[in-house]
């Protein structure tokens, strides 16, 4: 039996985990990643557009700071985001950036003086500040007030992973790779660290710690097509729920990116819209115009994607052997741009499509793309209901980004929540509360269970066959779990899966029967939770009768704050159920900065809570009052929603501007 | 989608694959042979997930992003490196020859560990900015940097540590502990970062001898088969130039 | 901070390699010049030897200017030599990863490589020859006892593996310093590559064909010059004093 003690064990080696892992152990404390691929391999790599922080360098950033990137994600959420959350991360998101800056990562830069660009299929001139000059730039992206995502070219997620990786290198972070997590070790509702399979030679092993951290990322790979990796298969997800105590929260938000290229799902970065390019359909007509007269093709993604939907529904859409598609045009931004900013756009249209994106239309579809939904914790990243377990980046339901999130809010929310939750860890680290009190024996029970899982998998005769069993989960989801969803498709859903569930209890790996490197048996084991994934998904999705953000139900279009104003918790109590059990946590509005409001869509088909309406006019009050009495936007904000006082002390100072200077906060 | 890339004939595909699974004491590198119908748009990724599926279940090798941009699924296809991917089959003969990279420890069939080398690397290269002396503010304005230099050190982080200029590199096969392309690039990457503050005399501690940059015999493998089409000799060379600057002036 | 002593050895050991192949390689470029003055005519190749034995400088002849030369040369080149030997596969093994891999790589420039090894390998020999008969015998040049060397002394063959190593040695050698070092690399790499590798190919073949023709021609002179009134040429327009 190989155990291996540590003080922070942390499940994957993303921007999340890698953030947590150097800032635990800046504060002293030793930390062993797992991951299934070398860090630099992990999905956030695949991040081209950006990261979003209020830093207001550019020209079209002026007047940018963190309450209009509040205000964005707030109503970019739908009003389903935990909103003190959403405070602590806007605030955090420059020093976030700063901090990437200073590690390496090389964002680019404000250029003094005129250069063009393409707003709204116009050329327009823009102007940079000669004060600006050498400061992070940004770019324009869907569902922002201002230019506010700042990036390195396309290959934003892959420059911030590489250096927050070659920091990890620096600080001395343990990283074991290609050693699967497959169980985390709990008793007594305290979580002591996981079971890991070592993917090369089949070992298992115990990783047993203080506190344990879930950033594996999304869960898009239950779809048949998706933007993701496909790695990104939810199993932080999974062995969370197989605690029987941890919670998930909001599954069912599954956000659909509006361009991946046709067939094979790969995205274009919004990017490519946010610099000016184009949505048409087979006439070549631009037709957001008609739907989004304000945002255009630049409203949030999840309204973007149905628009799309809705207009290849109407017989717009350009037929081709791989179903209906729209097009993207790019071309009108000039091959220049395109070759500098957009250059992993080209190649990937050169590889994958064989064409050059300076000359040709892209051909696109709305694709599965980010998980909204995860492992609910606390502000703290830690688990409601299991101790010691944190999660954090895409794998957690921290909820920032409610039942929609903002494009480049999630590589941000990664480092940002990863150097918050580091923090906290490191707090609990530094308790007496956090000794490890795990009796061997049951560690030994926890190893032995794993082993026979995977025994059984090898040695069941007549039994089913687990890439049949996928295949057919991920239709389900695509066909009927999609951008608009239904009730009675729901139904079929939810009843379908749980077929399928039932019979995965009865996997067998044929032929490949080694216990070593062995993908067979990887797959195998992998559907069986994946498939329980699929069912909290569905099955949040079949309950929520409404419509909010991401989630589009085609029986109930409206947002319905008076019943639905709240998360979908779900957990998997007893091993032998065969559904999900789901509760739901309240949002509530009484605390709210930002009382719910309508989200600029559209028409307004909100079916309002009778308490926005107070709490709008008791903000409206506060607010008024204070600015009369003079008082500045900070002062304004304390007075509606506290939040600082949450923050770790190293992190509440105010952020410095061009346009607010350090120095006044003294005043 | 265009009719002219539909309209490519498709045939039936023979793929021969260097199989080998270390861990299996009776089992040694042999060429397996399979017989595939291709697709429309079919590439590598979606041919060997078809035979994984549908041939042979036991078929090991590694697709992480199947974008052509984490640099995983590089392999030798017919006898070059390059990222399997992202590699059209329409653009191969209908025989096809997969391989797994040379050099890499060998996981089985066509994965490798490329991951524990690249540490190595990074490890020994010290591949992360040196700047101990200053306490950052995260509260303050960032640093400035000039936007052309910004956009000029982005093209060298381009690198996915994918291997191909490992494996396309005549020098490293024969000795092994020459830091190869990919080394190389990462100090040209750092030298032109200011916010890195090591000198040229320790850059030459780094690559100043045979296995640094004075080992590259200019084969330039790795520059015609980086998928990332970095301009690795034109970086290999400015860092020979300023290694010997700074070698004769001691 | 204070910083160990950094070790200079393979800064100018990489810097020595690319100097003397450099100084070689424009030496083969004037010396296949100079020699090819046979195809003009013999008075041509004949004022040609005059000039290095130093006659337009001094009035009189002093092979021993082309001993020295020689001895010179031959000093860069084996100091060239034994620098570039570091490069050389040094067991059998290596030359065998390295067969292996350019002929599964299909890769041009590794090839190259390849042939430049080789050549070098066959140079420590055939030019090794030739240099000391430079060193030893400097007044057997001229147009009829360098033909009588070639073709008498059995020197032809040799100097045809020469010439075929030396200049594809040579201008790939100056293709892959321009590239080693980034010389008039200018904004796109990748085109000035293109430039060179034209200009290394073109090279290659004009001198190949003009060492070969002046190879012939000192052959045919060789063979078909009726030495009977002795070997050493006898100029029309150049009376030297010590002939009168
Ligand atoms: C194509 C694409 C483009 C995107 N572009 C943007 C963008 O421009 N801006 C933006 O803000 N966001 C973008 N996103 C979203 C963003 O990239 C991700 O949400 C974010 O990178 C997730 O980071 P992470 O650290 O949480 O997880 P990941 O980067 O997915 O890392 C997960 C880690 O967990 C490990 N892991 C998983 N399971 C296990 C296990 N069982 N045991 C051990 N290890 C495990 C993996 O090996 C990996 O290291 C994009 C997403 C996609 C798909
Ligand atoms: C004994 C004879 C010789 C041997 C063994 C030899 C060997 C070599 C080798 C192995 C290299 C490759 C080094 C590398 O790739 O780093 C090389 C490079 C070179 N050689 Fe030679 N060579 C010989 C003679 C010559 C001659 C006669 C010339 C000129 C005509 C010459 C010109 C060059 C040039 C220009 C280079 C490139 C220099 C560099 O890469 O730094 N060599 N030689
Ligand atoms: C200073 C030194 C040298 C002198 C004086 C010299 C002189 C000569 C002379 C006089 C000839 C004519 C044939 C003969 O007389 O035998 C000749 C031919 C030749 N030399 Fe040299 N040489 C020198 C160095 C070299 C070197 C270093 C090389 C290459 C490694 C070389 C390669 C050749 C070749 C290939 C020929 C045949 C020419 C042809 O094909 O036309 N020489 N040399
Ligand atoms: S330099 Fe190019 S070939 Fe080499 S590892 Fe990096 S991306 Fe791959
Ligand atoms: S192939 Fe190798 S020898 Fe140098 S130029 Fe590239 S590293
Ligand atoms: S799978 Fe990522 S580069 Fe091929």
């Amino acid at each position: 039996m190989k155990i291996i003690y540590t003080d922070v064990l942390i499940i994957g080696g993303g921007l999340a985990g890698l953030r947590v892992a150097t800032g635990v152990k800046e504060r002293g404390h030793d930390a062993v990643i797992l991951t299934l691929v070398p860090p630099k391999r992990s999905h956030s790599a695949a991040a081209q557009g950006g990261m979003q922080a209020s830093l207001a360098n550019c020209a079209m950033g002026e007047g940018d700071d963190e309450d209009v990137h509040f205000a964005d994600t707030i109503k970019g959420s739908d009003w389903g985001a935990d909103q003190e959350v959403a405070r602590m991360f806007t605030h955090c998101a420059p020093k976030a950036i700063r901090e990437l800056a200073a590690w390496g990562v090389p964002w680019s830069r404000v250029d003094r003086g005129d250069h063009t660009a393409i707003i709204n299929a116009k050329k327009v001139t823009i102007t940079e500040r000669d004060e600006a000059h050498g400061l992070i730039t940004a770019r324009d992206f869907g569902g922002t007030k201002k230019w506010r995502t700042c990036y390195t070219s396309d290959g934003t997620g892959h420059s911030m992973l590489y250096a927050m990786d070659n920091k990890a290198h620096d600080d001395k972070v343990e990283i074991h790779e290609r050693m699967e997590a497959i169980a985390l070790l709990h008793e007594n509702g305290r979580c002591y660290g996981a079971i890991a399979r070592n993917l090369m030679d089949g070992e298992l092993v115990a990783y047993v710690s203080k506190a344990t951290t879930i950033a594996t990322g999304g869960y898009g790979r239950i779809y048949e097509v998706s933007t993701n990796a496909i790695i990104c298969q939810g199993m932080g997800q999974a062995i969370a729920l197989e605690t029987g105590i941890a919670t998930l929260g909001n599954m069912e938000a599954i956000q659909f990116h509006p361009t991946a290229i046709v067939p094979v799902g790969i995205l274009t970065t919004e990017g490519c819209r946010g610099d000016g390019g184009l949505l048409l359909d087979k006439d070549g007509y631009r037709f957001m115009p008609d739907y989004e007269p304000d945002k255009k093709e630049l409203a949030s993604r999840d309204v973007v994607s149905r628009r799309m939907t809705e207009h290849i529904r109407k017989g717009k859409g350009v037929k081709s052997h791989y179903g209906d598609h729209l097009w993207l045009d790019i071309t009108i931004l000039g091959r220049e741009h395109i070759e500098k900013n957009l250059r992993e756009v080209k190649e990937i249209c050169e590889n994958f499509l064989g064409i050059d994106p300076a000359e040709e239309w892209i051909p696109v579809r709305p694709t599965q793309h980010y998980s909204m939904g995860g492992i609910r914790t606390t502000y703290r990243g830690e688990s409601q209901t299991l101790k010691g377990l944190y999660s954090c980046g895409e794998a957690a339901c921290w909820d920032m980004h409610g039942f929609n999130r903002l494009g480049g809010n999630s590589v941000s929310e990664t480092v940002v929540s990863g150097m918050l939750v580091a923090e906290y860890i490191a707090d609990f680290c530094d308790t007496p509360e956090s000794s490890v009190n795990i009796h061997s024996s049951t560690i030994e029970k926890f190893l032995k269970i794993e082993e026979e899982k995977i025994e059984a998998l090898l040695t069941v005769e007549n039994g089913e066959d687990a890439y049949v069993l996928r295949r057919a989960m991920e239709k389900i989801m695509m066909e009927k779990v999609g951008i608009f969803r239904n009730g009675k498709d729901l139904q079929e859903a939810v009843d379908e899966l749980e077929a399928l569930y039932k019979r995965s209890k009865n996997i067998e790996v044929f032929r490949s029967k080694s216990r070593a490197a062995n993908p067979a048996l990887v797959n195998a084991y992998r559907t069986q939770r994946m498939l329980k994934v699929a069912l909290t998904v569905a099955y949040g999705a079949l309950l929520r009768t409404e419509s909010r953000g991401a989630h589009a139900r085609e029986d109930y279009p409206e947002r319905d704050d008076a019943n639905w104003l709240k998360r979908t918790i779900t957990s998997w109590p007893d091993k032998e159920q065969t559904m999900p059990t789901v509760t739901y946590e309240e949002i509530p509005i009484g605390k709210m900065e930002l009382p719910p409001g309508f989200r600029g869509y559209g028409k307004d088909m909100t079916l309002h809570n009778t308490e926005s309406k107070v709490r709008q006019e008791t903000v409206a009050a506060i607010r008024k009052k204070l600015e009369e009495g003079g008082a500045s936007r900070f002062e304004i904000q304390n007075a509606l929603m506290p939040f600082k006082h949450k923050l770790p002390s190293k992190y509440q100072n105010r952020n410095e501007r061009l346009n607010e200077p350090l120095g006044e906060e003294h005043e | 989608m265009s009719e002219k890339k539909d309209g490519h004939q498709l045939r039936k595909l023979q793929v021969d694959i260097l199989r080998f699974d270390p861990h299996d004491p009776d089992d040694f590198p042999h060429i397996e042979t399979f017989e595939i119908e291709e697709a429309h748009g079919m590439t590598l990724f979606v041919l060997l997930n078809e035979i994984r599926e549908h041939h042979d279940n036991s078929l090991k090798f590694d697709f992480v992003c199947r974008a052509g941009i984490c640099g995983s699924c590089s392999m030798l296809v017919n006898g070059k490196p390059t990222l399997a991917c992202r590699t059209l089959t329409k653009k191969l003969d209908q025989h096809i020859t997969l391989a797994p990279l040379p050099l890499f420890e060998l996981i089985g069939d066509l994965s490798i560990n490329t991951g524990t080398w690249m540490r190595g690397l990074n490890e020994r290269l010290e591949t992360w900015i040196h700047d101990k002396e200053q306490e950052l503010n995260v509260d303050a304005l960032e640093e400035r940097m000039e936007p052309d230099l910004a956009d000029e050190i982005y093209e060298l982080d381009r690198c996915i540590e994918c291997g191909c200029c490992v494996a396309g590199c005549g020098t490293i096969q024969m000795r092994p502990d020459f830091v190869g392309a990919v080394g190389l690039n990462k100090i040209a990457r750092y030298h032109l970062d200011p916010r890195d503050k090591r000198d040229n005399k320790d850059y030459y501690e780094l690559v100043g001898d045979e296995n640094g940059v004075f080992g590259c015999m200019t084969l330039l493998g790795c520059e015609d088969v980086c998928p990332k089409d970095l301009p690795l000799q034109s970086k290999i060379a400015y860092l020979r130039r300023m290694m010997l600057r700074t070698g004769l002036k001691g | 901070m204070k910083k160990p002593k950094i070790d200079k050895t393979p800064a100018r050991l990489d810097f020595i390699q690319s100097a003397t192949g450099l100084i070689l390689a424009l030496f083969i470029m004037g010396h296949l010049l100079f020699e090819a003055s046979i195809l003009i005519s013999n008075e041509m190749m004949y004022k040609v030897t005059l000039m290095f034995e130093g006659y337009y400088f001094f009035g009189e002849r002093y092979p021993g200017i082309i001993s020295f030369l020689a001895a010179a040369i031959s000093a860069i080149f084996i100091l060239h030599a034994a620098v570039a030997m570091r490069k050389m596969p040094s067991k059998y093994r290596e030359y065998r990863i390295m067969r292996k891999h350019t002929a599964s790589l299909h890769h041009e420039d590794s090839s190259l490589w390849m042939i430049q090894v080789l050549t070098g390998f066959a140079m420590f020999f055939l030019g090794s020859v030739h240099l000391y008969g430079m060193m030893a015998q400097p007044d057997q040049i001229g147009p009829f006892l360098s033909s009588v060397r070639v073709v008498d002394g059995h020197m032809a063959p040799l100097y045809l593996l020469l010439l075929f190593s030396v200049v594809s040695h040579a201008f790939i050698g100056m293709y892959r310093l321009a590239l080693k070092w980034g010389f008039m690399e200018g904004k796109n790499s990748k085109k000035s590559r293109k430039i060179h590798k034209f200009l290394m190919r073109g090279f290659i073949l004009v001198y190949l064909v003009i060492g070969s023709f002046s190879l012939a021609k000192y052959i045919e002179i060789g063979m078909t010059h009726d030495f009977s009134d002795g070997e050493t040429y006898h100029s029309q327009t150049i009376q030297m004093e010590s002939e009168q």
